[in-house]
């Protein structure tokens, strides 16, 4: 298999969903763009409700990814197969988080600059 | 004609210089790094624009050279067929298989959008429907199979989706109306279907018996299996050419209440009577790629029959070459595949009496291999042996006989079957990471939603 071979692959793969892909990717980066602009900091925002709600993103990908694959959890049976949901857990929980974390900074936004009025 | 390629001569500072680029050189497509092209101005006719017949043009026109590559193909449409169980079993859209031909025929090919007719392997011509003819200096032989119902007295595929008539292979009409002659049975809530499989080599030889996994599935999911009875005939000791897999499957359909009847072939079909005649065929014919039945073996008197009522019943047609190759010169004269299957070395794909002639794909006799997967193991063999061919050099490639088939054991959860030519069909798993034994849900996702991508660059010759 050629790199060549592979990009095509995956351009054919992706090429259905690629609209989602795009408004996904544009999404993140409009959020983190104008929480940034806003001062927000990811090491320096915390927030467990974003947290939560991304775990919870995550884990509902055990509902949905199957369902979306035109299968069933109960199939996802070899180690393989876990490895191969976990890793798709993990990383919708990961993009969700990316998204959340600033999101909820930008809500809370009006509040810091009040507290920082206050001080 | 050809001026063959110059051989690489390196001295110490270009070798240097390659182990330095050996690195990038990883990163860099290997298309790139086998770019080198033929100046020829040789005449090569591939017969057929389905997967074998797109790969190769594709492939053929990359290392090439001014060569005249005609592409015989009549039709507009390229049909995704390993996608065909998936629309008959509810899971895909018809649309979903299909895409124009047009988007894969490359440039400076020419396409000739007509049916071939006729070959004359001795005058290297290939003769077309409009009347003209087509000469060539190579051939490429990836016409496909034919479908042979008539062979079933009573059968035609204009039946299927009517009196309870299903058959995949028909074409994606076929699988469709097959999709919505399941559907009624199902909701008629009881009834007999039967599923049968056909005394030929056939084209996805795992399509029968996905079917038949399939149509498990959604009668589970009714919750009254029980009221619905399901039989499997058989016209061999077998259902799959691969050993464990036949174990495997023979244990699951019997796990799953099919009746299994083995050495019955279709013969004959009543379709107002919703009822099938099965003719026993004996216990020597083993159900194996390797039938020597004969078309006149399909008619023989004084057989014992069995007539089966059923609600609704899955046809699998006997298969050949098509007509007009069986009636060349090119057809197999002797051993299994005499008088139906295209006669080619089945390691080097070329043809055993005609060297110019090289055949690919479901057409050629080879004891397994008509699947798209054998197609992407072949194409890279045939352009290999083709340009040696053409430079008078000895062969170099040799294919292995793999073949693979994402074996569906119900709707959301399949086996990534993949074996060749050796030790009896022995496993040639390509992930190390994915058993081959097991039903997994990563072998459905790669089925439902990775292989049609590759497929695709395999068309393009990407793969």
């Amino acid at each position: 298999m050629t790199i060549q071979g592979a990009l095509t692959i995956l351009m054919y793969a992706l090429a259905p969903f690629l609209w989602l892909i795009v408004a996904g990717v544009g999404l993140l980066v409009a959020v983190q763009l104008v929480a940034r602009l806003r001062g927000y900091r990811t090491l320096h925002h915390r927030c467990k409700l974003a947290s939560l709600a991304s775990l919870a993103v995550g884990l509902s990908g055990l509902w949905w990814i199957p369902l979306f694959t035109n299968s069933r959890l109960g199939y996802v049976t070899t180690l393989f197969d876990w490895v191969a949901m976990a890793g798709a857990v993990i990383g919708l929980a990961f993009a969700a988080w990316l998204v959340l974390h600033p999101l909820t900074y930008l809500v809370r936004a009006p509040r810091y600059v009040r507290q920082k009025g206050t001080a | 004609m050809t001026r063959p390629l110059e051989p690489l001569r390196l001295d110490r500072r270009q070798l240097l210089k390659m182990g330095l680029g050996a690195g990038a050189a990883g990163l860099l497509p290997l298309g790139s790094l086998q770019a080198s092209t033929l100046s020829t101005n040789a005449r090569i006719v591939i017969l057929g624009g389905g997967a074998a017949g797109m790969a190769m043009a594709n492939r053929l026109s990359h290392r090439l050279d001014g060569a005249r590559i005609s592409l015989v193909e009549p039709r507009e449409t390229h049909h995704y067929q390993p996608g065909w169980t998936l629309v008959a079993s509810g899971v895909w859209s018809p649309e979903k298989t299909m895409r124009p031909n047009a988007n894969f025929v490359p440039g400076g090919v020419e396409w000739v959008r007509q049916p071939a007719v006729g070959i004359d392997a001795e005058r290297r011509r290939v003769s077309l429907a409009d009347a003209s003819v087509l000469e060539y200096d190579y051939l490429v032989v990836a016409t496909g199979l034919q479908l042979n119902y008539h062979l079933i007295d009573g059968m035609s595929p204009d039946l299927v989706g009517t009196h309870g008539i299903g058959s995949v292979y028909a074409s994606i009409e076929g699988a469709t109306r097959t999709r919505d002659a399941i559907n009624t049975w199902i909701a008629k809530g009881s009834g007999k279907g039967i599923f049968t499989a056909a005394p030929t080599p056939v084209k996805c030889a795992g399509a029968p018996l996905k079917m038949t996994f399939t149509t498990l599935s959604r009668l589970e999911d009714t919750g009254h299996r029980n009221d619905f009875q399901v039989d499997f005939m058989a016209p061999g000791a077998g259902l799959f050419s691969q050993p464990w897999v036949n174990d495997f499957v023979k244990q699951r359909f019997d796990d799953q209440g099919v009746n299994r009847r083995h050495h019955y072939r279709l013969s004959a079909i009543d379709p107002g009577a919703r009822q099938a005649e099965f003719t026993f065929v004996g216990p020597d014919s083993e159900f194996t790629s390797h039938h020597e039945l004969r078309e006149s073996e399909f008619s023989q008197e004084g057989e014992r029959r069995v007539i089966a009522d059923y609600d609704f019943i899955h046809v699998v047609p006997p298969m050949s070459a098509p007509d007009f190759v069986r009636e060349s010169d090119l057809i197999a004269r002797e051993g299994s595949f005499r008088g139906e299957w295209l006669d080619v070395d089945i390691h080097t794909m070329q043809h055993n009496r005609y060297p110019e002639v090289f055949g690919i794909g479901d057409v050629i006799g080879a004891p397994i291999n008509k699947t798209a997967a054998s197609v992407k193991a072949q194409a890279p063999v045939v352009e290999a042996n083709l340009l040696a061919q053409m430079q008078e050099q000895p062969l170099p490639a040799r294919h292995n006989g793999y073949t693979s088939c994402p074996m569906i054991t119900g709707i959301g959860k399949a086996m990534l079957v993949e074996f060749g030519y050796e030790n009896d069909f022995d496993f040639l798993p390509s992930f190390p990471f994915i058993d081959p034994r097991d039903e997994s849900w990563t072998a459905w996702v790669m089925k439902d939603r990775m292989l049609q991508p590759a497929y695709y660059a395999v068309l393009e010759g990407q793969a």
